[in-house]
């Protein structure tokens, strides 16, 4: 029999009117990297707050070494030996990465003073252990993403953690960040510490995983060992019918350029020349920070250029501010979905007319009737859940707030749409249907710019592939000759 | 079914909060007049005489709140409101007096560029430059203050001209205060115009999430500093008001106006956060301050007491408001 350091037995968490786990059953082995996954609302937070002791299960019991506890409390839960890792990093930035390590746990010593010294002494064994280059006099807001995570990692583990819960550790990371992270998760688990992976990239959970535990509706689907899936299995476990393709890309009949940027030069962008045909779906590809969003910013007028020039449906253009580019048929559906792309507090049919109002207004006034087909009629084509068009977008799950992004730019009528990280965030089978989106959108004559990190939805959905470095345009690719190896060797 | 129900609490819920304020003014007058009752045997606060009393000191401050509750929509605030109607009043009433007045209309629209002026140095000042409204609002509202100070050197303008009398003073068939009629129909004209247009759209979307307005196309700054000056424009027409029903000046007109309107936005629904509530809320909170006061004054409580609850009043608003907002998220 496996030894088991962590067996949930029939888990159930019940919310007024919902049931957000229902009997679910895990086992973690000892010393492995035990995946969780499954699409959003499947129960995957719940299950974590339960071992966290923010939540109390409704039903159920949790053993941990074959004894059975009850984590009352998150302090519990971190004396029994289970670090939570939470998906946001959760730093004090002014401070110390040594401050940081001891936040809310400082070394006092004899006299019941800070012991700053041996705090800064035991954070470098701690630092030098993993094979760090992590400075701990340093302040934790001049270090990278990935060396935040880090640090927070560090923070979590204590001298009796068993178990490490990692909650979408990847969410912010690129892809060379993510070596480095995964190498520290297995160094961790070379010490003996037992890792849960929460993820939504499915390619880390390959990577990394030894088991993977699908999540469905709040009930366990199946633990298997990572050799018994593939991919396409797994997707279909977790979304519990066929998937079909994940990228449905079809044929479109390619037209003339109607985006011609020549030269631009401006802000950390240097020289910057390519050309996007009508009905092309254009992928810009790059690690974080290499001039991605800021090329976009560049050309609808957000930011400025200092040279070069853009050409729109063959006339040279240069927008001053970003509601000129709208006018001229261009959007944008941001990187930041939850403030920049939408108005939280309003709803579903106030946010789709945001962009185009006047065509809902009549004599002045805004016609209500009017706006109201318009936001039904979007929630229709695009499937959107929602309880209602009075809905406040903020109760919607991503996926779903950005279908309304995307409506507010289809009912402009947006003829080359700018998608800057269009899937960030959003689970699988809701990230199937934004790809879908993007496919009609290119079948009936609007052109795709599109910006993402993630390397396979690029290579899935892009006619052509412009990579990026430090604001330079490394190279393109065809659809044909780019894989993931070719992007990768460019974007350092 | 448990959708429908929910959605029918919910809806009662809605209602009861965006009335919240009416429910008040109702439950003070019931309280109040039996209190009148008790207390003197006689009605004295459920009259047309009290309520006309009522409607006249709510008028003046209620017209300034329609600016404060429309910045608070757009996510702003100014605290100058209240000085800056002192000093475009103290200005006017200095030139009305003077001995060889210009004529009274050339002065009231000097009197509305002032303001136009504070109202645009806010304005530029947050909008445009990125100065938080507290600190450049503040800094105004003492420049004002001070100006209205160094003009009148802090002494009271009594006998405003004539012409003016009407505006705080008259009445419609001799029974309704002519400045509770204006009140009423700004109140009218402020709320379709916020919740009925675009420019009223877009500024709930600015206060709502001035990033993700940007992004959708929409002038920020230009909203922004608009409201700005539609807060100049009715500050300054409130002390016309105002003038006119004290038929005096001095440096304590409008004193606390902006932080009233605030209270009486907040009372009304208006969220602090910004891009939520409605206008017309305000003008019940308004009036809810003012029959508190006007009862607490019948029953012949110490008028220093009424600061006390007024700042009860506001912590409780604010404390439901965040109770709410907490309860949703």
């Amino acid at each position: 029999m496996a030894d088991y350091i962590l067996e949930l037995k029939n888990i159930s968490k019940v919310f007024p009117g919902v049931k957000a786990l229902d009997d679910v059953s895990v086992s973690i082995e000892r010393g492995t990297i035990h995946g969780l996954v499954g699409e959003n609302g499947a129960g995957k937070s719940t299950l974590i707050k339960i071992l966290a002791g923010i939540y109390q299960p409704s039903e159920g019991r949790i053993f941990m070494n074959g004894k059975e506890e009850h984590f009352a409390t998150p302090i519990e839960a971190r004396h029994t030996g289970i670090a939570v890792v939470h998906q946001e990093i959760k730093l004090a930035e002014p401070l110390t990465v040594a401050e940081n390590m001891f936040l809310g746990n400082v070394l006092t010593d004899a006299s019941g003073l800070v012991d700053w010294k041996g705090m800064r002494r035991r954070a470098q064994e701690i630092v030098n252990d993993l094979g760090m280059d992590i400075d701990v006099n340093a302040q934790v807001s001049s270090l990278t993403v990935a060396k935040k995570q880090i640090v927070e990692i560090m923070h979590a583990i204590n001298a009796n953690s068993q178990v490490l819960v990692m909650d979408e550790p990847s969410a912010v990371l690129t892809d060379r960040e993510l070596e480095v992270m995964f190498r520290i998760v297995r160094q961790l688990r070379e010490k003996g510490i037992t890792i849960i992976y929460i993820s939504h990239r499915l390619d880390e959970v390959f990577d990394l995983c030894n088991n993977v535990t699908v999540l469905r509706d709040g009930q366990m689907i199946d633990t298997l060992p990572i050799e018994a899936v593939n991919r396409e299995k797994l997707i279909n476990l977790m979304v519990g019918r066929e998937m079909g393709q994940e990228y449905p890309k079809e044929k479109v009949e390619i037209g003339d350029t109607i985006l011609k940027v020549e030269g631009l030069c401006g802000g950390m962008l240097k020289d910057i020349s390519f050309e996007v045909k009508h009905g092309e779906i254009f992928g810009i590809s790059g690690l974080v920070g290499a001039g991605r969003t800021e090329l976009a910013r560049a050309i609808l007028g957000i930011d400025r250029i200092e040279k070069g020039t853009i050409e729109v449906r063959g006339r040279k253009v240069r927008y001053h501010n970003f509601r000129q580019a709208i006018k001229d048929g261009l959007g944008l559906i941001p990187e930041d979905r939850k403030l920049q792309g939408l108005v939280q507090i309003m709803t579903v049919e106030k946010n789709t007319t945001l962009v185009a109002l006047d065509k809902v207004i009549r004599s002045g006034v805004i016609n209500k009737k009017l706006e109201a087909e318009a936001a039904q009629d979007y929630v229709n084509k695009l499937h959107t859940m929602t309880p209602s068009i009075d809905t406040q977008v903020q109760f919607l799950s991503g996926g779903n707030q950005q279908k309304v992004v995307i409506s507010k730019w289809l009912f402009q009528n947006s003829e080359i749409l700018f998608l800057d990280e269009p899937t960030r965030g959003i689970d699988v089978g809701a990230k199937a249907e934004i790809y879908r989106l993007m496919t009609d959108m290119v079948k009936t004559g609007k052109t795709v710019v599109m910006i993402s990190s993630e390397m396979p939805e690029l290579l899935g959905m892009c006619d052509r592939i412009m990579v990026m470095h430090e604001g330079h345009k490394m190279g393109e690719l065809s659809r044909d000759e780019a894989t993931q190896e070719k992007i990768m060797a460019m974007c350092v | 079914m448990d959708t429908t129900k929910r959605s029918a609490k919910s809806v009662i819920a809605a209602l009861a909060k965006d009335w919240m304020s009416v429910v008040g003014i109702i439950l003070l007058l019931i309280v109040f007049t039996i209190l009148s009752q008790v207390k003197f045997g006689e009605q004295y606060f459920l009259t047309w005489s009290n309520f006309k009393n009522i409607l006249l000191q709510t008028s003046a401050i209620a017209i300034v709140a329609i600016g404060q509750s429309i910045l608070l929509l757009g996510g702003n605030f100014d605290l100058s409101l209240g000085r800056m109607l002192c000093l475009t009043s103290c200005v006017g009433a200095t030139l009305m007096k003077a001995e060889n007045p210009m004529p009274l209309g050339i002065i009231i629209i000097l009197m509305f560029v002032i303001g136009l002026c504070v109202g645009s140095i806010n304005g530029i000042m947050v909008a445009v430059i990125g100065v938080p409204a507290m600190i450049a609002t503040l800094g105004t509202q003492y420049i004002c203050y001070g100006l209205a100070k160094l003009i009148t050197q802090a002494v009271p303008i009594p006998k405003m001209p004539s012409q003016i009398a009407w505006l705080g003073r008259g009445y419609i068939f001799g029974q309704i205060p002519v400045c509770a009629v204006i009140m009423v129909v700004l109140y009218a004209i402020a709320q379709f115009i916020t919740t009925k247009t675009k420019v009223g759209r877009n500024i709930y979307a600015v206060g709502g999430s001035k990033e993700a307005a940007f992004f959708s196309g929409i002038n920020v700054k230009k909203y922004h500093f608009g409201t700005f000056i539609l807060g100049s424009i009715l500050s300054t027409f409130g002390g016309l008001v105002l003038m006119s029903r004290l038929n005096s000046v001095a440096v304590t007109n409008g004193q606390n106006y902006e932080f009233d309107g605030v209270i009486s936005s907040i009372i009304g629904g208006v969220s602090l956060a910004g891009g939520k509530g409605r206008v017309i809320g305000t003008m019940f909170g308004a009036l809810f301050l003012n029959i508190l006061f006007n009862g607490f004054s019948q029953m012949g409580i110490d008028p220093f007491v009424q600061d006390v609850l007024k700042g009860i009043v506001l912590v409780l608003a604010v404390t439901l408001d965040v109770i709410g907002n907490v309860k949703k998220s």
